[in-house]
């Protein structure tokens, strides 16, 4: 079996958790499923780069994050859902007596940056390890940690409030 | 003072601490209330994230994507981008960011809803739909025959530039929302959903485009095509069940 053939037939049980991913990094179903597509077809046109030493999980995983970025770097508007004067609208509606947590969280986690964001999908959602997220992102696991830990502090103080 | 810090805390919630450092933690845990409600809100985060995404791993898998790892027909072609290209479909025009933002904010509201009694949204496959009232106004309520006292107001009907039709909605219960919902093969998704003016501020419906906030506009403008359904129109495409 050559590789190209290798990483075709890895790929396949893969898929579930290649579009779980997607959906965490893109997320609507249509969007993410486009993202799917460039993955694969990535991957089958680099699979003589595939070392089967390495795991295919992770390395088809770093293609998604990568064409992930591509694609948001393409869109050039990748950071803020809402524009300046839409949060202004939206704090503004805040300070006037909404149960504003609820707002809060919403902008909260609408707010998180790429950084944090692809973090929060490979730990949170994939289940990677600290170790394997920072090898796959290729910055230090304290940068990981830090991300998570700031991702996190975000989105738990809005759900804490909630409790 | 508190020995256990967020780095460590959050490496527990994780299984990132060696047996030694977990064990720390847990005889921490066991006298520190406010120490295991920390730990308790990390869980949540993780678990209310898992049960936002992990259904996209029951989903078919679309044909178009496993088509692409299917074995090349011809053995000529055995390890060649050509097989692949045939199957090729251009990916449509997409903006990631503001849809995962968009997505993710519905995740949020998503998980507030429930503390706050609604009932109006389902989550399903980490994308949102109505549900409840919400669904049952989208279904059958007409924008020409408003009910005073109801709970959802619909807006703009129209037909997007994908074919599918949208609504735009009020929610008039605290906390008063607006957004716009695509009829599809899954019920009605959500991909707006925003504060909305409160409609107890002069006391009228607000539905006219122009007091929609602007995150619904924008959603509108970027979708409509043609002109808005009116009453007839509107009336026609629901006995047509949306279609």
């Amino acid at each position: 079996m050559n590789s190209s053939d290798a990483v075709r037939e890895g790929l396949i049980p893969l898929l579930p958790r290649l579009r779980r991913l997607a959906r965490a990094l893109a997320g609507q179903a249509a969007d993410a499923d486009d993202l799917v597509q460039i993955v694969l077809e990535r991957a089958l046109a680099r699979a003589a780069q595939w070392r089967p030493d390495a795991a295919l999980d992770r390395w088809v995983f770093a293609i998604a994050r990568n064409a992930w970025r591509d694609e948001l770097r393409a869109r050039g508007r990748s950071q803020h859902l809402f524009a300046p004067e839409e949060a202004g609208e939206m704090a503004a509606d805040r300070a006037s007596a909404q149960p504003a947590q609820q707002l809060e969280l919403a902008m909260a986690l609408a707010a998180l940056p790429p950084d944090h964001r692809e973090v929060v999908a490979l730990v949170l959602v994939e289940g990677m390890s600290y170790g394997e997220a920072a090898e796959l992102l290729e910055v230090p696991v304290g940068t990981v940690t830090s991300r998570l830990a700031r991702a996190r502090a975000t989105l738990q103080a809005h759900l804490g409030k909630e409790a | 003072m508190n020995a256990i810090d967020d780095d460590t805390l959050q490496a527990y919630v994780d299984g990132e601490l060696d047996a030694d450092a977990a064990a720390r933690v847990d005889a921490a845990l066991a006298h520190d209330a406010v120490l295991a409600h920390r730990v308790q809100q990390a869980r949540a985060v993780r678990a209310q994230l898992h049960a936002a995404f992990d259904p996209v791993l029951d989903e078919p898998v679309p044909a178009r994507l496993s088509a692409l790892l299917q074995p090349p027909a011809a053995p000529a072609l055995a390890g060649g981008r050509h097989a692949h290209a045939m199957h090729r479909r251009a990916p449509r025009r997409w903006y990631v960011g503001a849809a995962l933002a968009a997505s993710v904010a519905l995740l949020a509201v998503a998980l507030w809803w429930p503390h706050a009694g609604g009932d109006m949204l389902r989550m399903h496959g980490g994308q949102s739909f109505a549900a409840g009232p919400l669904e049952q106004a989208l279904n059958h309520a007409l924008a020409s025959e408003p009910e005073a006292d109801a709970q959802v107001a619909i807006g703009l009907s129209f037909r997007s530039n994908d074919g599918h039709i949208c609504r735009s909605f009020v929610l008039h219960r605290a906390p008063a929302r607006a957004g716009l919902a695509c009829h599809g093969d899954g019920g009605w998704s959500v991909p707006v959903l925003t504060a909305a003016p409160s409609p107890g501020d002069d006391g009228e419906l607000r539905q006219a485009a122009s007091d929609l906030p602007s995150a619904v506009r924008a959603a509108i403008d970027a979708r409509l095509r043609g002109e808005v359904f009116d009453a007839k129109q509107e009336r026609a495409a629901r006995d047509a069940g949306w279609q």
